[in-house]
């Protein structure tokens, strides 16, 4: 084999037989992206009645303890923070309860999906770096596009923008496009659970604020703590 | 049709698919919910009719996309249900085909609708559970990690005038041989006189 003194040379490639190479890359398995739609559009309604439950387990376990005086009552809810259409701030706590739950699956999906991509790739450079792959790389490889626009404030703010995401692409209510727009929000909970899972799997522990205020479009908030700079004096 | 035939309509579909993505998203996204709903309702019964019933909503839907994608017919009777759920249904979906295996109805009496045809597909691999890993609590409590699948096929039958009940034989994941989802047939949904009946 001719080849074998030369290192770093282009001919080298010709060693790793295509066997060989496909037994290092494995090909990714695939699946049908529609089975992953349905799936997350039925987990929302299953984690919806599963939180129902955890919650009033919750609430049960905490009275038990109230009547065994091994705590004091909760205070009452004043009644200037209960929602004006209705919803008491219980219906709240479990929306929320959802939503987290939505956020860590997502956080899960996103650390792993960030993992694989970036495995052989060069460090990055700096947190704009970081941001453009999650833009480009992990947005195609979970919703199969790139975000349509990215903007920051050099501060530590990012804004990541897709106009037609796709989540949100077949969503729509009988009641029309406001009822629609409120209850696609819970679905974006996943999405920014992903967004934050990739990005604290690449070191840069974010909180992210999904918004949207007409569909397909929406935007993504992502906020980084300031990072300690040693070159500049406190303010 | 042959089996041959429908074996190669569920490769066509599958490849004509432009949606593909990658199986691991799939796995984390179905691994994080069946975790959420065990620390959730704690009790792994109830886990297993929850992952049903998701499974069931999703057939319901499944069942459309698979009928307007495949333009395939009515099936003339259930061993044709089974060869077309397994190389066809399961092939344009998760890109698995598995094996099919018909048990002939039990003898009933003349004149009675055939129930108790049955089918079990055994899966030789399945997507929902790579890289998964049941602990003992889980294997101790009877989780079917993958019952979703015993779900949309109830959901997806009973869409298509079938009744059938589909659950679990064994799984890999609890250290079984093989992964087997048996499928039976309780009746058929409509008024008319059941197909197969003589």
């Amino acid at each position: 084999m001719s080849n074998v003194g030369h290192y770093g040379s282009s001919t080298s490639t010709s060693l790793m037989s295509s066997a060989l190479s496909s037994l290092a890359e494995p090909e990714p398995k695939l699946v049908d992206g529609i089975a992953l739609d349905y799936l997350l559009i039925e987990l929302v309604q299953t984690l919806r009645q599963s939180t129902l439950v955890a919650t009033s387990k919750l609430r049960a376990r905490e009275k038990e303890m109230v009547d065994a005086g091994l705590i004091p009552p909760t205070p009452p809810i004043p009644p200037s923070k209960k929602e004006s259409k209705g919803k008491g701030p219980e219906d709240d706590e479990e929306e929320e309860a959802l939503r987290i739950r939505l956020e860590s699956i997502g956080a899960t999906v996103g650390g792993n999906v960030a993992e694989r991509l970036s495995k052989d790739r060069a460090r990055f450079q700096d947190t704009l770096d970081t941001i453009k792959f999650v833009c480009k790389e992990v947005w195609a490889a979970v919703w199969d596009k790139q975000v349509d626009n990215l903007r920051t404030n050099h501060r530590g703010v990012y804004v990541l923008q897709d106009n037609a995401f796709r989540p949100l692409l077949r969503v729509s209510s009988a009641s029309g496009s406001a009822d629609a727009l409120s209850k696609a929000r819970i679905y974006l909970a996943f999405s920014s659970g992903v967004i934050r899972g990739a990005l604290a799997r690449l070191g840069l522990y974010a909180v992210v604020v999904p918004e949207t205020t007409t569909l397909p479009q929406c935007t993504f908030q992502v906020k980084l703590p300031k990072a300690f700079n040693h070159f500049t004096t406190p303010a | 049709m042959t089996s041959k035939q429908y074996k190669s309509i569920g490769d066509d579909l599958w490849k004509s698919r432009t949606e593909k993505i990658n199986a691991e998203l799939f796995t984390l996204t179905y691994g994080a919910l069946v975790v959420q709903l065990i620390q959730d309702y704690e009790d792994y019964a109830e886990v297993n009719k929850q992952l049903e019933k998701m499974g069931y909503n999703i057939g319901t839907r499944l069942i459309e996309d698979f009928l307007a994608r495949s333009s395939l017919g009515r099936c003339s009777d259930f061993k044709e249900v089974g060869e077309v759920v397994a190389k066809v249904g399961f092939k344009t979906f998760l890109n698995i085909t598995p094996v099919v295996v018909h048990i002939p109805p039990s003898s009933s009496a003349p004149g009675q609708p055939p129930s108790g045809a049955t089918f079990t597909l055994t899966l030789e691999e399945n997507p929902l559970a790579e890289f998964v890993e049941l602990p003992d609590e889980a294997l101790e409590g009877g989780l079917w990690f993958s019952n979703v699948l015993c779900g949309v096929l109830r959901g997806a039958l009973e869409m298509v005038q079938m009744q059938v009940e589909a659950t679990f034989v064994s799984d890999v994941l609890r250290g079984d041989d093989t992964t087997e989802i048996r499928v039976k047939l309780i009746k058929y949904l409509e008024e008319e006189v059941p197909v197969g009946d003589d």
